[in-house]
């Protein structure tokens, strides 16, 4: 694996800058174009992420060449393991952005802002995953968070969104403090904030610090908020009930990826000497993040509460991968997430096309009957939900199985098993909904015209990519597992 | 061969389409693919017989161990040909039997991805491949119980089926993996080749109980069986083809599958053998006290499961060889019989047994049919069933516990000759009861099938040599692992196993004509219903339901405050924990520095604070804030730092300012929370402001070295060829940053203009409409 190092090295960051300027570009527009224009913001973001994407897989070199470049004074790293985290986290806007531009025209909130924040927030990610420094890292989360912050309140007139949006700013600046507090722990017990240093120091002069350990503890926390694991799950549900759904898509998708990559680089390649202290907290955090996740979203009859819910539970499944760590373990985090983005996304578009104007329409009631009136879309949704429930031959399915390998064969034998007790539970509420859907009626004929999906071109494509990803993540799985096999060993 | 297993799966996805457009025929024409099957894997039997069985590889995931492999022995050939010809009949069967339902191309879909999962089941080598086909079944049956969804019962029962044979296929998974790490493949056919390796595996009793678990739930043994009963809501195919014939046969193929992998120990046989012996006399128990014909048989199919399974347990080859040809005789007639009552059914209207009689005017080759197959299943010669019965009492009494079993299969013998008289006798012959409406003849296509089970069964009976030594021999050879030598014939001479045979029969032909008397009997002692497994199942559901409930309501309050304690709470845990195992250097010893002033200034910012807590008017606390903001920008200020203290001065007053200015808005404090609450907050609130000063405490007591300002001081001149430090670090050291901030800005003034033109452009329209 080549190297190349060099103090500043500007086509490390061509996607963010190109993102930066698309998201410039499209403020520029809002403020200084007719309003004739506003039905182009999403196409002119989609353009942007599509280039970025162009970017990340071709610059500073080819993907398959296995360069790792540092820049900037070993602040930025571009290597397969943050590019393929890149990768996941424009899939997620690009797909993002289609469901939402219907869905804007509808809420009538067709405001470039939006998707300029979207873009922001994606910049926030991809700094996250190339962070090769701790103040990087925070730069990016905290403009991930910013962002998210407005985006989850985005529909301004619905005291749910309200809600979500504070709650959301309060509890994530609290997470912020600990973050903050943490890297000034861990500089102030290295002096260094360089990740790749902070190994070497750790690695030199061992735990020499008390102040290591307590900063260790402290980052936990502040991950921990941001993927959602349990105990510091408790805004999940609320925000994702409250902001409008394809906004929750996206939260749900690149931020929580975005953070487990943040969580991984510092805690593999920095903190690795700290194993034995937080093998036993990730433990139990995966045990409690999977059986809370699961059980509460046994009962939740909002779509959206439950699908949160079912994401507390998955990140659960990625913490498992996680701390079986290694190259099995890191490489299934990376299937895993992919799969995730797909179904998680896929599952959403439906939900943002059946929600209706205001979103009245979110309840597991809803979709009874949708398999008669609107086959295809059922039969996505149904795909969608088997693939999260892990039923084979979805890609969901094999991301668990990946998963539950690496755990098994790292030993961690007893997180494989609480982790198939919980694909069972999880089996029947993401069941209760293609029940809805093909053995229940609706309740009166009325409400079932009322309840007509709106399906934009954009949206049928966004359906139509997840479920294709889905699919082939299932069904030929191969090349996948080829990739994020090349991403881990850049972790190396 | 990936063709054959994956054509059920695309004939599934154009069924729906092929069937709008021949709604009459699609039934003889979707049949044409399992006959084709069948013909396919008919040529097999001689390539098995003689060498070693072929095995078919496509890539996949190689890198995880996981090929699309497929492997053709004996087992595989005789699951795959009963799939293939009862899947044909049964489907010509149900073009009739659903014909002018509004759903019957998506049933046809079903039924021919049920096929195709079952088909990739049995043929599958690679044991991941054989977990995903196994799912899919479930979930095929799933959907097939459900299929007449508008009845809760049939959506109830198809859940319930899923539920138990999904948690069975995670077992099976979590087995598969586990003996997978043990032999370091996941290839089937390489575990036979390993030896005894995992016998002794410290591993072994997990596997062993995972295992059995999905064989017992799948092939409905007891405690899991009560979902089989209930999956009856299906339509008549589907219990015959899924509930009978193959799906509930997948947990004794599994069995027999890793019989020569895992069996041959204490611990199986006992498990194995126990459960199946259970399984069996308890369901022929209940298969007298129904009155429902498709429940009975229902129960009859756990019996006979239950039997194949105690066979499988024993493991001789006697018993094996008994295993196998059981089990072809039990599709046969089995299937058969579930036809049969189908017909019925359709017919009219009817499948209680008390209430149905004298049908074999309307319906003479169907009832010729159930009787044929009901004498196969009583075990009366010359049938197939007699012949699997002499077999199954052979092997019991080679077996050390022989009275038990033996006594065992009596009673089941006798349930079975009884029940055989409710199903194919009496419906047809006894006199006419009270059937609601005028029943009519059935066509072709509901005879076809029956009629052909039935007489094959009759065929073999008397001719076993037909089938022992390309079909039987191998699959027992393939179970035991060894070569096993089939002789199969109908008369062995007198026998004392004969003598058994004819007292069940005698016996069963006593119970059936007190049935009446005995079922009165049995109700009235029954109390299964209300403390059996199936109560359990539900029990289960309602807890699981009630404590997710439970942990809402405690975990999910929706108070944000209630979120922040818990974040606090656990993040005292995390920090103390480590506080605890480490060893603090606080440097207390330079604490003697403190100058006077600094004191003076600490005490206030304290005081500040805690005015901001105990406040009572909003702006006596904004007031109170902005001091402690005041106090530490002086701390900056004192510790030479003024740039950072301007900036916190600027800040302040701002946000005071700010803040003030909102707040004139609100109303004023209430008192929110009661004096408990207060206490409750404060106790967290108060360790937590202590760990927060042991850990700046140790951070200060840590010397560093890294220092900035040397550094720059030294390098201005010589590398950026400037005299004004400030300058060179704004344009030359930090020459990006400083671009960023006025990007920032740039941002910041778009952001205004755009805040600026709404402003404007809703003041123009308020003006424009008054």
């Amino acid at each position: 694996m080549e190297q190349v190092m060099s103090t500043i090295n500007l086509s490390a960051i061509y996607p963010e800058i190109i993102l930066t300027c698309f998201s410039l570009l499209i403020l520029l527009m809002q403020s200084f174009s007719t309003p004739r224009f506003k039905e182009y913001y999403g196409y002119v973001s989609l353009v942007g992420v599509l280039a970025a994407l162009a970017f990340v897989v071709m610059e500073p070199s080819s993907f398959f060449a296995q360069t790792v470049v540092y820049s900037f004074n070993d602040m930025w790293v571009v290597d397969n393991y943050a590019r393929f985290f890149k990768l996941i986290f424009l899939l997620g806007t690009g797909l993002t952005i289609l469901i939402s531009m219907k869905y804007l025209e509808d809420e009538a909130m067709q405001y470039g802002e939006y998707f300029a924040l979207i873009l922001f927030a994606t910049i926030g990610m991809m700094i996250m995953a190339s962070a090769g420094e701790l103040i990087t890292l925070f730069l990016g989360l905290e403009l991930m968070s910013l962002s998210l912050y407005v985006l989850a309140g985005y529909t301004r007139v619905r005291m749910v969104s309200n809600e979500a949006a504070l709650k959301y700013f309060i509890l994530g600046s609290f997470a912020t403090g600990f973050l903050l507090y943490g890297i000034a722990l861990i500089y102030g017990s290295t002096g260094t904030t360089s990740i790749r240093a902070v190994a070497a120091s750790v690695g030199k002069y061992g735990l020499y610090s008390p102040g290591l350990v307590m900063g260790m503890a402290m980052l936990v926390v502040a991950f921990g908020f941001k993927a959602a694991l349990v105990p510091f799950h408790m805004w999940t549900p609320d925000v994702y009930e409250g902001a409008p759904a394809p906004i929750t898509a996206f939260m749900s998708a690149g931020p929580k990826a975005a953070a487990f990559a943040a969580f991984a680089r510092v805690f593999m390649e920095g903190l690795p000497a700290l194993q034995m202290e937080w093998t036993w907290l990730i433990w139990i955090m995966a045990a409690l993040t999977m059986t809370i996740g699961n059980v509460i979203a046994l009962v939740q009859d909002n779509i959206k509460r439950m699908l949160a819910y079912s994401s507390i539970a998955h990140a659960g499944y990625v913490l498992v991968a996680f701390l079986a760590a290694g190259e099995l373990g890191i490489s299934s985090v990376l299937y895993y997430l992919l799969t995730y983005t797909f179904m998680n996304i896929g599952a959403f578009a439906i939900i943002t096309a059946l929600s209706g104007r205001g979103e009245p329409r979110v309840f597991v009631r809803d979709y009874q009957g949708l398999g008669f009136q609107h086959p295809f879309a059922a039969v996505a949704m149904s795909l969608f939900l088997f693939s999260l429930a892990g039923i084979p031959p979805t890609g969901g399915f094999m991301g668990k199985f990946y998963i539950f390998s690496a755990a098994v064969k790292e030993g961690y034998i007893g997180l494989a098993v609480i982790g198939v007790v919980n694909s069972v539970v999880s089996v029947y509420y993401y069941l209760r909904v293609t029940v809805a859907m093909y053995m229940e009626e609706p309740s009166s004929v009325r409400e079932a015209e009322a309840a007509a999906p709106i399906f934009s071109p954009a949206l049928v494509i966004a359906i139509f990519i997840s479920a294709y990803g889905v699919l082939s993540l299932g069904l030929f799985p191969s090349s996948y597992v080829a990739i994020v096999k090349q991403s881990f060993l850049a972790l190396q | 061969m990936l063709l054959a297993v994956v054509s059920g799966f695309a004939a599934a996805l154009f069924a729906p389409f092929i069937h709008r457009r021949l709604p009459r025929y699609s039934g003889w024409l979707f049949a044409t693919l399992p006959a084709g099957l069948f013909v396919y894997f008919v040529s097999f039997s001689g390539r098995i017989a003689e060498a070693e069985p072929p095995r078919f590889a496509y890539t996949w995931l190689g890198s995880l161990g996981i090929d699309l492999t497929f492997h053709v022995d004996g087992l595989s050939l005789l699951f795959a040909l009963l799939i293939a010809a009862i899947g044909a009949l049964v489907i010509v069967y149900s073009g009739s039997y659903l014909a002018g339902h509004a759903e019957q191309g998506i049933f046809f879909s079903h039924m021919l991805a049920f096929m195709a999962s079952m088909l990739g089941l049995v043929l599958a080598d690679n044991a991941i491949v054989l977990f995903i086909f196994w799912e899919l079944t479930s979930l095929s049956s799933y959907f097939l119980i459900g299929f007449d969804h508008r009845r809760a019962g049939a959506r109830h029962a198809a859940l319930q089926a899923l539920l138990v044979t999904g948690l069975g296929g995670l077992a099976l998974l979590a087995g598969l993996i586990l003996m997978g790490s043990v032999f370091g493949t996941l290839e089937i056919s390489q575990w036979m080749l390993t030896g005894d390796a995992i016998r002794f595996h410290v591993l072994y009793l997990p596997i062993v109980l995972l295992i059995a678990g999905a064989a017992f739930t799948k092939s409905a043994q007891i405690p899991f069986h009560f979902w089989l009963p209930n999956a009856m809501e299906a339509p008549a195919p589907v219990s015959t083809y899924l509930h009978s014939a193959t799906m509930v046969k997948a947990g004794i193929y599994l069995l027999a599958r890793l019989n020569p992998v895992l069996g041959d120990t204490v611990m199986w046989s006992a498990l194995v053998t126990t459960f199946g012996a259970a399984t069996m006399v308890t369901g022929a128990y209940l298969a007298l006290v129904h009155v429902d014909l498709k429940r009975i048989l229902a129960y009859t199919t756990i019996s006979a499961l239950g039997m194949m399974t105690m066979l499988l347990g024993i493991g001789t080859p006697i018993a094996i060889q008994a295993c196998v040809v059981f089990l072809l005789a039990h599709a046969l007639y089995k299937g058969a019989l579930f036809l049969v009552a189908g017909a019925i059914d359709h017919a009219t209207g009817v499948r209680d047994a008390t209430r149905l009689g004298g049908l074999f005017g309307q319906m003479p080759v169907v009832a010729i049919a159930g009787l044929v197959a009901a004498l196969s299943s009583a075990g009366v010669p010359p049938h197939l069933g007699f012949v699997g019965k002499e077999l199954v009492y052979q092997a019991l009494s080679e077996h050390l516990l022989n009275a038990i079993l033996l006594g065992a299969m009596l009673l089941t013998s006798i349930s079975f000759v009884a029940v055989a008289g409710v199903v194919g006798y009496r419906p047809f012959f006894e006199g006419m009861r009270d059937v609601a409406r005028e029943p009519h003849p059935p066509g072709l296509s509901l005879c076809l099938g029956p009629a052909l089970l039935a007489a094959l069964g009759l065929i073999i009976g008397v001719a076993p040599g037909l089938v022992e030594h390309w079909l039987v021999a191998p699959a027992a050879s393939a179970i035991g692992f060894q070569p096993v030598a089939v002789e199969l014939a109908l008369w062995h001479g007198f026998h004392y196993n004969l003598l058994l045979t004819l007292f069940a029969f005698a016996t069963g032909m006593f119970v059936y004509s007190r049935w009446d008397g005995f079922r009165a009997v049995c109700t009235s002692l029954d109390a299964s219903a209300s403390f059996g497994p199936a109560r359990g199942y539900d029990l289960l559901l309602t807890a699981t339901s009630a404590a997710a409930r439970a942990t809402t309501r405690i975990l999910q309050s929706g108070h944000l405050h209630f979120y922040l304690l818990t974040i606090v709470v656990t993040a005292i845990a995390l920090i103390g924990g480590s506080l605890l195992t480490q060893h603090l250097p606080l440097g207390v010893s330079r604490w003697s520095d403190v100058r006077i002033h600094e004191f003076v200034l600490a005490v206030l910012v304290l005081a500040a604070t805690v005015l901001v807590v105990r406040a009572r008017k909003l702006i006596t606390a904004v007031v109170s804030l902005g001091v402690v903001g005041y106090g530490v920008a002086l701390f900056f200020l004192f510790f030479s730092a003024p740039d950072l203290a301007m900036t916190q001065f600027a800040i302040e007053s701002l946000s005071v300012l700010l803040l003030v200015l909102v707040l004139f808005r609100l109303p004023e404090i209430e008192r929110y929370s009661r004096t408990s609450e207060r206490v409750r907050d404060a106790v967290p609130a108060l360790i937590f402001g202590g760990l927060m000063t042991i850990l700046v405490l140790t951070v200060t007591a840590l010397s560093r070295e890294a220092r900035l300002a040397p550094f720059f001081a030294e390098h201005s001149y010589p590398d950026a060829k400037g005299m004004n430090v400030v300058n060179v670090i704004l344009v030359d050291f930090r020459g990006l940053d400083t671009m960023g901030e006025i990007t920032v800005l740039s941002i910041a003034a778009i952001g205004v203009f755009s805040l600026l033109k709404l402003f404007l452009k809703g003041k123009r329209e308020s003006e424009g409409n008054p």
